[in-house]
Parts: C-alpha cells; structure tokens; sequence
C-alpha cells in the first residue's frame, strides 16, 4: 500500500513537472491542450475516501495553478472531478470484484470501461477548465472546439502513460 | 441533532468540496484579473438591478406625497398666471417700451430702415446724416426713430442721403406726452448732455412723478403717438412759473445711434391737407 502511495507520489511530481515544462506549451492548431495530470485522479484506488479524493485533487490543481499561473482554475476543475470520480468507478467497476482495494487500469477494470472512465473524468475536467478559464459563453464556438481538442489529446496522454505504466509494471513484475 | 450530526458525517466531503471549491474560486478571483473583472461587474450589475428595484419601490410609495406637491404648484402657477395676466392688462393700458412694443405701434406705419452715417454730438446744434434719400422715398418731416426710442426728424433730403435733426438740436421740437397722463408738451433740448432734454408747458395741475414715461403724442403726424422718448429725471418750475419742465433723460444715445427707422406716415398728407384747408377758411372768414 505504502508503495503504492510513493508511486502515486512520483507519478504526481512527474504529471506536475511535466505539465508546467511541456504540456502547458502545447497548443495544438490553436486549440489542444493535454492537460494529463488528471491521471493523478484516475489511478487513486477504489477504497480511497471521498476526502482522499477531494484533497489530492484540489492540492495537484493548485499545484499544477501555481507552476502554470492560472491561480484556482485547475485546482476549482479537479476538486470537482474528485467528487464525480468515486461514485463513476463504483459504477463502472465490475459487481463481483474483490474486497480490496482495486487500481483502475486496463487490466483492473477491462480495457473498456478503464478507457470510458479515464474518458469521462477528462472530459469533466477540461469541460470545467476551459469554461472557468473563458469565464463567458460568448464565444460558445471556441470554447468547445477548446474543450474537444484538448479532451482527445489529453486521453491520449493519458492512455499513453497508462501503456507506459503498463508496461514498467509487466517488465518489473517479468524481472521480479 | 443526531440527525444533523449524521447527515455531517455521511456527507461531509460534500462540505468539503464546497470549501476547496470557495478556496479555488477565491484563487480565481483574487489573482485572475479577467475572471476578477468579470465577476466584478456581474456583481455589480446585479446589486444596480436591486438597486433599480428598490427605487422603482420606493418612488411608487412616494407618488402621493408627489401628487399633492404637484398639485400644490398647479394652483401657485394658475395664480401667478392670473396675476401676471392682469398686470399685462394693466401695462397694456398705459405703458409699452422696448423694441417689439415699439414695432406693434408702427404696424401702420411705412418703415425705411437706414443707417447713420455721419453723426456730431458736440454742437449746440447737431445732426445726423442717414444713408437714405428721395429715391427710397425719404421726405422733409418725416421722423426718425431708434430701438430705444425717439431720434429726430427728418430735415433735408439728397436722392441718397437725408440730414436728420436729432432731439438733441435745440431747434427741434417734439411734440410729446407723459405715458398715462396725456398732458402734452415740446421736447426741447439745451446744449448742456447729449442724454438730456426737457419737456415745456406742462401745466401745473398735473401730477407729475419723477421716474414716469414721457412718449410721443402723435399730434405733429411725424410720430405715431406713444414711441417712447425718455424718462422723467426731475419735475421743475418752467422760466415763467406757469407750467412745469420736466427734465428727461433720452432713451436714444445719440453717441453709439447706427441703425434707425425713417417713418413714412400715411396720415401725414392727409392731415396737412386738413390744416391747410382749416387754414384757408380762416383766412376767407376772417377777410370779409
């Protein structure tokens, strides 16, 4: 468990970093940008709290507001997403699971419904960021071309780096 | 309570979750100038709707108090109105001065607008010079008035130019009247002001103030009676204490006089020919 938590931990540190030196420098054809960190949210484990979702959202938001200067607009998206985040994976995780503790992943949940979550959580994010960040539904056009955009690039992101976990995983889990 | 304190617990992430959300939105607002911007002035606008809203309240409460006010300065305005009706009445009877009155009083009357052209001022003797002539039908006694009053009358005619005998030449004479009162007299003037004349033969029983109107009378046939000439200064014995002098002060400023009527009367010829006819029964009757 406590594993888990350092590498939550390290992916966080890593999401953030690479949010603020990369992801943030991206604006692909003016409208996409990946904004991945909502990761952080979906791989927090089944049994954690409804706090241990809130907190960890609201603090990687304002941390990721701080390094990217947009004070609350992160942090005021992810806060929400914490709360949607619980009762959607009840939902999608399968009825006949384990009693413990399950990490989202392909492999947890099944290809689809990870990817629907992952999808879900994302779109409520960047729905909620881009909106804060217009502030207006004056240019309705922009803003959801805004929130398409970046919700299909950060997915990928994200399903990238989930494959990539995967895969460091397989390899550790091959080595041990 | 029990119930509160369990409602706490199940749902306080929900508390929770409101104030990060508070927190983010303060973060938002306090370091985002746009977002601050924006939620500045929406707040704004809302508290100016209240605002609006109270006022409309509040006037709607006050009509009744603004109803009797109104009506209040209804009546003090129907007054001053019959007031100032019946002064007009009044100033209609026995005064008028000034340029529109003076207007009204010569709708009969021909008018040949000219221009002053030479004027002295100094002289015992003084006259005026005016830029119309026997081509614009200027004739010998005809008068000549101002905008603010009596100026001359007409003495020598050119095809062009007329010379003018100003009030203030002491071989003018003017038949005149004090406004109101009818008791007439000549306007003489003596040399001393160019804004000062005198009034001869007032008689003695007439009450006579000083500040009063002298105009003219319209017994010559040059001016059309009531065209103002001055205002009466002081009321004193004549040289033979028989009759009053009036001392005036003209309306006319002869020193800055540019723009003048001559004053073509229809009545003039008639009545000339009226005195001449007067003239020669008297002398008929008288011969036999």
């Amino acid at each position: 468990m406590l594993q888990n938590y350092l590498a939550l931990t390290g992916w966080l540190l890593l999401l953030v970093f690479l949010q603020a030196t990369v992801f943030n420098h991206i604006h692909l054809l003016g409208y996409a940008t990946p904004l991945p960190y909502v990761y952080f949210i979906v791989k927090l484990p089944s049994t954690t709290s409804r706090v241990g979702y809130l907190l960890p959202g609201f603090l990687v938001g304002l941390l990721v507001d701080i390094l990217s200067s947009t004070p609350g607009m992160a942090a005021a998206s992810l806060c929400a997403v914490g709360l949607v985040a619980p009762p959607l994976l009840t939902v999608l995780l399968p009825a006949d699971r384990d009693e413990g503790a399950v990490i989202p992943s392909t492999q947890s949940m099944g290809r689809g419904k990870f990817m629907l979550y992952a999808l879900l959580l994302t779109l409520l994010h960047c729905t909620l960021f881009f909106t804060i960040e217009a502030f207006s539904v004056h240019h309705a056009a922009t803003l959801l071309l805004k929130t398409a955009g970046s919700t299909a690039l950060t997915f990928l992101v994200i399903m990238a780096l989930e494959s990539i976990r995967k895969h460091a995983t397989g390899s550790r889990t091959a080595r041990i | 309570m029990y119930n509160f304190l369990d409602f706490l617990r199940r749902y306080h992430y929900i508390l929770l979750f409101l104030v990060l959300e508070g927190i983010s939105f303060w973060l938002l607002f306090r370091f985002n100038n746009y977002q601050g911007s924006v939620w500045l002035t929406s707040a704004n606008h809302a508290a100016a709707e209240v605002n609006r809203l109270y006022d409309d309240a509040t006037a709607y409460l006050h009509l009744g108090t603004v109803n009797r006010q109104l009506t209040d300065e209804n009546l003090r305005l129907q007054l001053e109105a019959e007031a100032l009706r019946n002064e007009i009445h009044r100033l209609r009877n026995d005064s008028a001065a000034g340029d529109s009155s003076l207007r009204l009083k010569l709708i009969d009357y021909r008018l040949i607008p000219a221009t002053v052209v030479s004027n002295t001022n100094r002289d015992a003797n003084n006259y005026l010079v005016i830029d119309r002539g026997t081509k614009d039908g200027v004739t010998p006694e005809m008068g000549v008035v101002g905008g603010n009053g009596v100026v001359g009358i007409v003495y020598l005619t050119g095809p062009h130019y007329s010379l003018v005998m100003p009030v203030n030449n002491q071989k003018s004479s003017i038949s005149c009247r004090v406004r109101g009162q009818h008791y007439f007299g000549y306007l003489q003037w003596d040399g001393s002001s160019p804004r000062s004349a005198y009034v001869d033969d007032i008689p003695r029983y007439a009450k006579i103030k000083v500040g009063e109107m002298v105009e003219t009378s319209g017994y010559s046939a040059v001016f059309p009676p009531g065209i103002y000439v001055g205002k009466i200064t002081a009321v004193r014995n004549s040289k033979d204490g028989q009759s009053y002098r009036l001392d005036l002060n003209l309306g006319t400023d002869f020193s800055t006089l540019r723009d003048v009527n001559v004053i073509a009367t229809p009545y003039k010829a008639e009545i000339d020919t009226l005195r001449a006819r007067a003239a020669a029964a008297d002398a008929q009757s008288g011969q036999p």
